[in-house]
């Protein structure tokens, strides 16, 4: 039992959850408890001790059945399960079954005799099936479908429906052959669950053994541009990671500030009680949560950038509540809204998918100005400004103008573009004219780098 | 059949008048057992603090509870001096010292003498308790309910893992203050906000989302029998119902527990229309949740007059 909890808890790993050693050991403890016997109790122990998250819950859901299933669904045989048939009767459903094409007869004697496959069969027909060139548990209903067709399980509503006309003919009762049809159906279902439990635990099982976490250093480091699909997936949790990172590290800085400078004016007013002897000092205000508002560029250029951006003060949300986030190409739109909803990834596929891309329509210079004229009030003497982007604005005006002003009311402008200072001013850049304006140009190619950039954001 | 460890636990939690599911008789079981943390979550009003009431309650515990709040720190959770009252004291006994000190012929001699008593002015009599050493201390049984972790700091966040590692304080001018008996503690969170991984490791986790049409039954029968068997699975079924739509604000248990108060105090018999403007309010907290919901009745009883009209 031990080695199975421990597959499952890899399984789950490699599903996505994050399961410490602590918390495995958790789950043994609580089994000591409540034992396994009661299929309930093991269940709930191992959710309340392994998934500390609600929207994992899923994962474990499907996993679970997968490693601890039912075992194989007892069918029901005919010599004695068909108790409305007299032996006549069986006789006659036994000689009319043997008249049936090979496959097909194998199949519905199975069903009569109400034989589970053994594991064996399972495992050979499984294996001619494909399964070992199986790697997601979403290519689960492919396999099993294999196995069905291979079983002959396809055929099967045509081969019974023939059958019971059949007997019809040969004169059998109505009772009779509802009862055939019944049991062959009901062990046909108990078939198909058993394939299905088989498919679904040995592909939990390989996924188990063939999961070895990375670690993301070597992601942290590679440009966004060349992610393959596999990669991306892995960086958005190193996203979740290192946000949960720098939350810490924020929260920490916060309370260190605490012991900084003294306020005297609150100090002396705060101590009158004790006859002005200042028994209790007070401390400047806590280091002012930053204020931010992002201008982020997603054409098709940008867009890794800017999602693992929206991504990462999606995460950092708690640091950083009062956030208004804008998108743009051609036009500026305001997604705060969007990025609002529960799920980082919903919500920032919605902003992407919201905005399609287009041909060479960028218009940076346009979209500062609609900022600038519709959503000034957002900005105010404490909002840091972070535009991210590549300055790249198809030759269309850049109104410097309108950053200015956007400048003058802000607490500082920051950029964060992922090219860099060699390739300003090469073809359509307007970034070597954008940049003296900057109180800071960050350059962001990669994890690593957006993570420092982030960090420094949240520091000052 | 054998008997489930975790009956006692469910029995307890009734005789409180709290249904549990069986989920959560196991891992408050669990949590006791294996003296582990509980953390709850899930959306506001399925019972959270109102399990931990019960547990108290059905355990024989002191319930001590812990409000969390953006800004709470260690002064306001843990302990703090009590420095006007030390003042006062000083002041009031100012004679007695004047005695005590004053055939000290030099100044050291003097401050030796002062030093010698300072435990005075530094006992627990000047320390103001918190709800976190307060659970420590306490000579009972305890149980510690933190609510609404999610609002709090995540620096308070990792200053609450090392009080529930151990249990034990330190007062750099008292020592260290260990607990008589390890509370229980129970700790809510709304989800508005991701926890600490540190954290949740530590604590046994229990989701609690809305209750099957059943189990809210079987509340709303249990805390307002008047209702009646008819109503209440009318009222029950409408409010889950409800929570299909996709409106800001679902009306949880206590919600709906308040609305089947509501009906009982103005004597309905049946949900009518009359009856359903009459108490909408109770349910639903937001104009658009109101709006949306008339329309979606509108459109559910077109749908039913066509339905008649065919058939």
């Amino acid at each position: 039992m031990h080695e199975r909890i421990v597959a499952f808890v890899k399984a789950l790993r490699a599903a996505g959850v994050r399961v410490s050693l602590a918390e495995s050991l958790d789950s043994f403890n609580a089994l000591e408890q409540l034992g396994i016997s009661d299929r309930q109790l093991f269940h709930d122990a191992l959710l309340a001790t392994l998934v500390k998250d609600a929207s994992q819950q899923a994962q474990f859901e499907e996993l679970f059945p997968l490693f601890f299933g039912h075992g194989d669904a007892p069918m029901i045989s005919g010599a004695n399960g068909l108790s409305g048939l007299d032996p006549d009767e069986l006789q006659q459903l036994r000689q009319e079954i043997a008249q049936l094409r090979e496959r097909i007869r194998e199949l519905m004697q199975r069903l009569m005799d109400g034989q589970n496959l053994t594991p064996e069969e399972l495992a050979a027909l499984a294996r001619s099936s494909g399964i070992n060139h199986i790697q997601s548990l979403n290519q689960r209903r492919w396999v099993e479908r294999r196995m069905e067709q291979q079983m002959g399980l396809n055929e099967f509503k045509q081969a019974l429906e023939a059958l019971l006309k059949q007997l019809e003919e040969g004169g059998m009762d109505a009772a009779a052959l509802t009862e055939i049809m019944q049991q062959m159906q009901g062990n046909a279902q108990a078939l198909r669950d058993q394939i299905s439990q088989f498919v679904g635990s040995g592909l939990a099982e390989r996924m188990s053994n063939d999961y070895n976490p990375q670690t993301g250093d070597d992601l942290q480091h590679r440009p966004f541009g060349s992610l393959s699909d596999a990669d991306l997936q892995r960086m958005r949790q190193e996203v979740r990671r290192l946000a949960a990172l720098l939350r810490s590290r924020a929260a920490l800085r916060q309370k260190r500030d605490k012991a900084g400078q003294v306020d005297i004016k609150r100090t002396m007013r705060n101590n009158m009680r004790y006859d002005g002897v200042p028994m209790k000092l007070e401390y400047r205000k806590k280091q002012q949560k930053p204020k931010l508002v992002i201008i982020c560029d997603i054409s098709t250029s940008m867009r890794p950038v800017a999602e693992f951006m929206l991504r990462m003060i999606y995460e950092l949300q708690d640091q950083v509540s009062k956030t208004h986030s804008f998108a743009f190409i051609a036009n500026l739109h305001d997604i705060t809204e969007q990025l609002n909803d529960s799920r980082a990834d919903i919500s920032v596929n919605d902003v992407l998918e919201s905005i399609p891309p287009g041909y060479y329509n960028t218009d940076l210079g346009h979209s500062l100005d609609t900022f600038l004229h519709s959503h000034l009030s957002t900005v105010d003497w404490r909002t840091t400004v972070i535009i991210v982007g590549d300055g790249r604005n198809n030759f269309n005006n850049p109104r410097l103008e309108s950053l200015q002003t956007i400048r003058r009311h802000a607490k500082r402008l920051i950029w964060f573009t992922p090219e860099d200072r060699w390739q300003w001013g090469t073809g359509d850049s307007d970034m070597q004219l954008y940049a003296p304006l900057c109180d800071r140009v960050h350059l962001v190619t990669n994890l690593a780098e957006l993570t420092a950039a982030v960090d420094r954001l949240l520091a000052n | 059949m054998e008997e489930q460890p975790t009956k006692p636990v469910k029995d307890g939690l009734i005789a409180q008048s709290y249904i549990p599911t069986d989920q959560i008789a196991t891992v408050l079981y669990l949590a006791d057992r294996l003296e582990k943390p509980l953390l709850a979550e899930g959306p506001a009003g399925v019972g959270k603090t109102e399990l931990a009431k019960a547990w108290a309650a059905a355990t024989g515990r002191e319930l001590i509870r812990l409000q969390c709040y953006e800004g709470l720190d260690e002064t306001k959770a843990l302990y703090e001096w009590e420095y006007a009252k030390q003042m006062l004291y000083t002041q009031l006994l100012r004679d007695k010292l004047n005695n005590l000190l004053s055939d000290a012929d030099s100044l050291r001699s003097a401050a030796d003498r002062l030093a010698a008593e300072e435990e005075v002015f530094f006992s627990q009599r000047f320390l103001l308790q918190r709800p976190l050493l307060k659970a420590i201390l306490n000579p009972k049984p305890t149980l510690l309910l933190i609510d609404e972790i999610d609002r709090a700091d995540a620096e308070f966040e990792a200053f609450l893992l090392e009080v529930l590692s151990d249990f034990q304080i330190t007062v750099p001018e008292l020592g260290t203050l260990k607990a008589a008996h390890r509370p229980i503690v129970i700790l809510t969170s709304n989800n508005t906000r991701e926890l600490s991984e540190a954290l949740k490791r530590r604590c046994m986790y229990l989701f609690i989302g809305y209750p099957s049409l059943e189990e809210e039954l079987r509340i709303v029968e249990m805390k307002v029998p008047a209702l009646g068997a008819k109503l209440a699975r009318q009222a029950v079924e409408f409010v889950q119902r409800l929570r299909n739509l996709d409106l800001k604000k679902s009306p949880s248990i206590s919600e709906t527990l308040d609305w089947a108060r509501a009906l009982v105090l103005l004597n309905a018999k049946q949900l009518d229309q009359d009856v359903l403007d009459q108490t909408m309010t109770v349910l639903l907290k937001h104009e658009s949740d109101l709006q949306r919901t008339q329309r979606a009745i509108q459109t559910g009883r077109n749908r039913n007059d066509e339905g008649r009209r065919k058939g």
